[in-house]
């Protein structure tokens, strides 16, 4: 097998005595093409060497990417399994802490049933794992209690697109074709900071003289170059982007011919969206109503537009609702479908994309079929080698499994590849819940905040000690190669899955010996559902810069634009939504009268949990900060750099103060990525999404005080 | 080596890969040696990337006493040699641009040296290689000027005309200036 792939005439810096692996990074969505530079002798991780021609990223890297290699052999890896014991965790065999694992797994199961056991997952790996993940809760442990992070990253716009579409694929389009596109509708995504890489498109298309319409709250790096800067209060989406639907069906930007032969629900959707007029949009959102006039004319007037959103639409109460008005603009500008436009999201996760889709959310099996479905669950039954009887019933959402701990229900969580001590909503609840198990395990590399309430930790590969496939935010399946073998002790979550299904005799159903393995598995497991990866293998995505799915056969060329010409619906056409106006879950009060909302910067990924270990990042942003405008800041006699006190009805927490005029006068913002006291998801709100149950971190209401002065100080 | 740098600075989107790039060369030593800083963040996020200018005639290396900064045939400015640099910082204070940095507790400079171990065989130095942004690129001279020509064209083409006293706005701006 190639480890090294370069095209023709392409030159890469070859230290002497190191080998080169190709491969892609193990952080966001974007999943940046990268060689890992390993020494031959010694079979160590020497650095990075950029992937100049993977046709995505094109060499291209954030500082996260350029550092991402720094994990791998970092001095706070967890070395041996820990079991706490007193209090203390203390290092121990892989053989006592399985056989511990099994003694309490049983023993729980036995007394308390078999829904007692729960198991938390994460899409941060590749979809070898995640398929295993599902597949490991409902046959080894046979739970119904399985979910997983992406219900804090991209369940709202599964929903949304499930919804409209009949079908999850969070890009429409291949997004090398994102430089000829004539606009981008940007929604809720920082993408400077959160997908830098995907920067040098917008400028390439930029240069050419595409329009661009950002929707932030703040004044981020591209709203700052755009056309026109919708700066929306926080929460406010919906009526926002009601207020551009408005306007295309009310100055006539609607392609007709496609509403009619391609989307169904035209006449509830025009008059839900009857009342508002520019006017009312502007009172509800707070922008100015010139400003919603110009980005409705220059998205309506555009031939080629994407409609692009990300968390900042996506994590609300009413994620789901957004996500399908947002598509809908789209759909009017009969977009989806065609070159160089359509409608995408920014996927969070590493493989936020395919971990999605086989099996690891509480009501879906692989492929993207429903659990619901009984033709769903004999196939999958089928392919696992179990009787459909055994097959446990959907369970709960992510968050609502902290509910099930405290009322009793689970009594013990295995938590594979995240850290929802830091990621999820109201944490100090989320911590209640994890005292209150009777036993947690968490898989992971380094100790985690979640990891430090557990009972064992099983320390696991790093993403360049295993091989297998993910799936990037365009829909492109590709391919991450081993780079070293396994640190220390550590071994990979799908020989964890096994060992534990083999104390629990579950042996048979888990007998693998490489991912390669589980990938055919999986591959047979996906066929004929919508997420359909049969027709893909590992030489394929060598041969053909990855495989987009759906790809039904091996003589399917994959599907880089999806919707070409029929929607998964039912009947074939798209459904547009009818949504009118709701507030967020918590509006601002007498006591509480300022928006918080939170979010990220460049230098950190998600909980932190890696990127807080990497000495380049953590000296560009150690700690979180509270950014308001000094407006704001005046009134309450705040100077930057100051501490103050920010306080929600959940809890409250000190912070600094970062000043700038780039942002609403009205907000302060908080980036999420620390555990304990400076985790400001103490203070988010935890209301779901009735659809996606998608937490709502993007908005709640605060208070913010000045700090007592210390004397001497 | 027939290559330039390029920055584009108003393409910079602050993310600092550069920076991380810088510190991952072979020969740095795990310093950086460029920098991305806020025009003015109470203002706005803009950000623009800096880095030596690899000048001609650099006033480092003529202010240096001790030889220590020297120049390759390709005219890469190196940074000082190691045996040589006595720390006496002249560089620091003679660059115009800022650009000499200084290890206080080694006692001598370090500087940007185009990434020379890839330079030399024309692969891109890795602040370019990895910018996101393209506010770095390294480019053929070809190429460079036929972007410094289309930015002017771009204007004209947009119906504004250079006058003798406001003719330097025609050089500089492209990606980021549109019409008034």
């Amino acid at each position: 097998m190639t480890e090294f792939i370069a095209k023709p005439g392409v030159k890469n810096l070859k230290h002497e005595g190191e080998k080169l692996i190709t491969t892609h990074c193990s952080y966001c969505g974007m999943q940046c093409g990268m060689h890992i530079r390993v020494s031959e002798k010694t079979g160590k991780i020497k650095g990075v060497e950029p992937r100049y021609d993977w046709p995505v990223t094109l060499g291209k890297l954030c500082p996260k990417g350029v550092t991402a290699y720094q994990q791998i052999d970092h001095p706070d890896r967890i070395k041996r399994p820990l079991i706490k014991k007193k209090g203390r965790f203390v290092e121990s065999s892989w053989e006592e802490a399985l056989s511990l694992i099994e003694k309490k797994f049983t023993e729980l199961q036995d007394k308390h049933g078999k829904d007692s056991l729960s198991v938390f997952g994460g899409v941060s790996m590749t979809n070898e794992k995640c398929y295993l993940v599902g597949k490991y809760a409902r046959v080894a442990l046979g739970t119904r209690f399985l979910d997983y992070n992406g219900r804090f990253c991209m369940s709202s716009a599964a929903g949304g697109f499930m919804k409209t579409f009949g079908m999850d694929r969070g890009s429409t389009l291949p997004w090398t074709e994102l430089e000829h596109s004539d606009c981008f509708l940007i929604a809720g995504s920082n993408t400077a900071e959160c997908h830098p890489t995907s920067i040098q498109m917008f400028w390439k298309a930029r240069d050419k003289g595409a329009k661009m319409i950002v929707v932030d709250p703040r004044e981020t790096p591209t709203a700052r170059i755009a056309d026109v800067h919708l700066d929306l209060l926080p929460g406010t989406d919906s009526a926002l982007a009601n207020g551009l639907l408005h306007l295309l069906i009310k100055e006539d930007f609607v392609d007709k011919e496609y509403v009619e032969n391609r989307c169904n629900n035209f006449e509830e959707l025009k008059a839900s969206v009857e009342p508002f007029t520019p006017e009312y949009t502007s009172q509800l959102t707070g922008v100015d109503k010139n400003k919603i006039i110009k980005a409705a004319r220059i998205y309506g007037s555009s031939p080629r537009s994407v409609v692009m959103f990300a968390r900042g639409v996506e994590q609300q109460s009413k994620g789901v609702d957004n996500v399908t008005l947002y598509t809908s603009l789209a759909l009017l500008r009969g977009q989806i479908g065609k070159f160089a436009s359509g409608v995408a999201t920014f996927t969070g996760q590493g493989n936020g994309q395919g971990g999605r889709e086989h099996g690891q959310k509480s009501d879906l099996l692989p492929g993207y079929r429903k659990i619901t479905d009984p033709e769903a669950v004999k196939y999958i039954s089928g392919v696992w080698g179990i009787d459909p009887e055994e097959m446990p019933k959907a369970g709960v959402s992510a968050f609502e499994m902290f509910d099930e701990i405290h009322k009793g229900t689970i009594r013990a969580m295995h938590v594979v590849c995240s850290n929802p001590a830091v990621s999820a909503p109201d944490a100090e609840y989320v911590w209640e819940a994890f005292k209150k198990l009777d036993f947690l395990v968490v898989n992971d590399f380094f100790l985690s905040e979640t990891a430090e309430f557990a009972d064992v930790v099983l320390p696991t590969t790093t993403w360049a000690e295993d091989e297998g496939t993910t799936t990037n935010l365009e829909g492109r399946v590709i391919r991450i190669r081993k780079s070293i073998e396994p640190l220390h002790e550590s071994k990979t979550d799908w020989q964890i899955f096994k060992e534990i299904a083999a104390r629990l005799g579950k042996g048979k159903h888990f007998d693998y010996s490489s991912p390669r393995e589980i990938f055919e598995e999986f591959r047979l497991a996906t066929k004929g559902g919508k997420a359909d990866y049969s027709g893909i293998t590992y030489e394929r995505i060598d041969k053909e810069d990855g495989v987009f799915w759906p790809c039904p056969s091996e003589d399917h060329p994959g599907t880089p634009t999806v919707f070409k010409e029929t929607f998964a619906t039912p009947n074939g056409k798209a459904n547009l939504p009818a949504v009118s106006w709701q507030e967020p879950d918590e509006t601002p009060s007498e006591e509480f009268p300022i928006r918080l909302t939170t979010g990220r910067v460049v230098f950190h990924y998600l909980s932190g949990n890696q990127t807080r270990r990497i000495d380049f990042l953590m000296e560009q942003c150690p700690v979180p900060f509270a950014e308001m405008h000094p407006e704001l800041a005046s009134r309450y006699n705040m100077q930057d750099g100051e501490k103050i006190r920010v306080t929600t009805p959940r809890s409250t927490m000190e912070l600094e103060v970062r000043l700038t005029k780039a942002t609403r006068n009205d907000i302060i913002f908080v980036p999420y990525h620390w555990g304990k006291e400076l985790a400001v998801n103490k203070l988010t709100n935890a209301a779901l999404d009735p659809t996606s149950r998608m937490p709502e971190f993007k908005v709640c209401a605060a208070r913010i005080e000045k700090l007592e002065q210390k004397a001497g100080h | 080596m027939n290559k330039i740098m390029y920055l584009e600075f108003e393409r910079c989107i602050g993310c600092r890969a550069c920076q991380a790039a810088c510190r991952e060369c072979g020969d740095h030593d795990a310093k950086e040696r460029n920098y991305v800083e806020h025009v003015d963040f109470m203002e706005s996020r803009q950000t623009f990337p800096m880095m030596c200018m690899q000048c001609k005639d650099p006033a480092c290396a003529r202010v240096c006493p001790a030889n220590a900064i020297q120049i390759t045939e390709e005219g890469v400015v190196l940074s000082a040699s190691e045996e040589k640099c006595i720390g006496c910082r002249n560089c620091t204070f003679g660059c115009p641009f800022g650009i000499p940095k200084f290890d206080f507790e080694q006692n001598k400079m370090y500087k940007c040296d185009m990434c020379y171990d890839r330079s030399k065989h024309d692969i891109a130095p890795m602040c370019a290689s990895v910018c996101p942004s393209d506010a770095i690129r390294f480019i053929d001279f070809d190429e460079m000027q036929s972007l410094r020509r289309r930015r002017t064209q771009m204007n004209l083409v947009e119906g504004k005309k250079p006058t003798e006293q406001d003719k330097w706005k025609y050089v500089p701006e492209f990606f980021g200036v549109y019409s008034d």
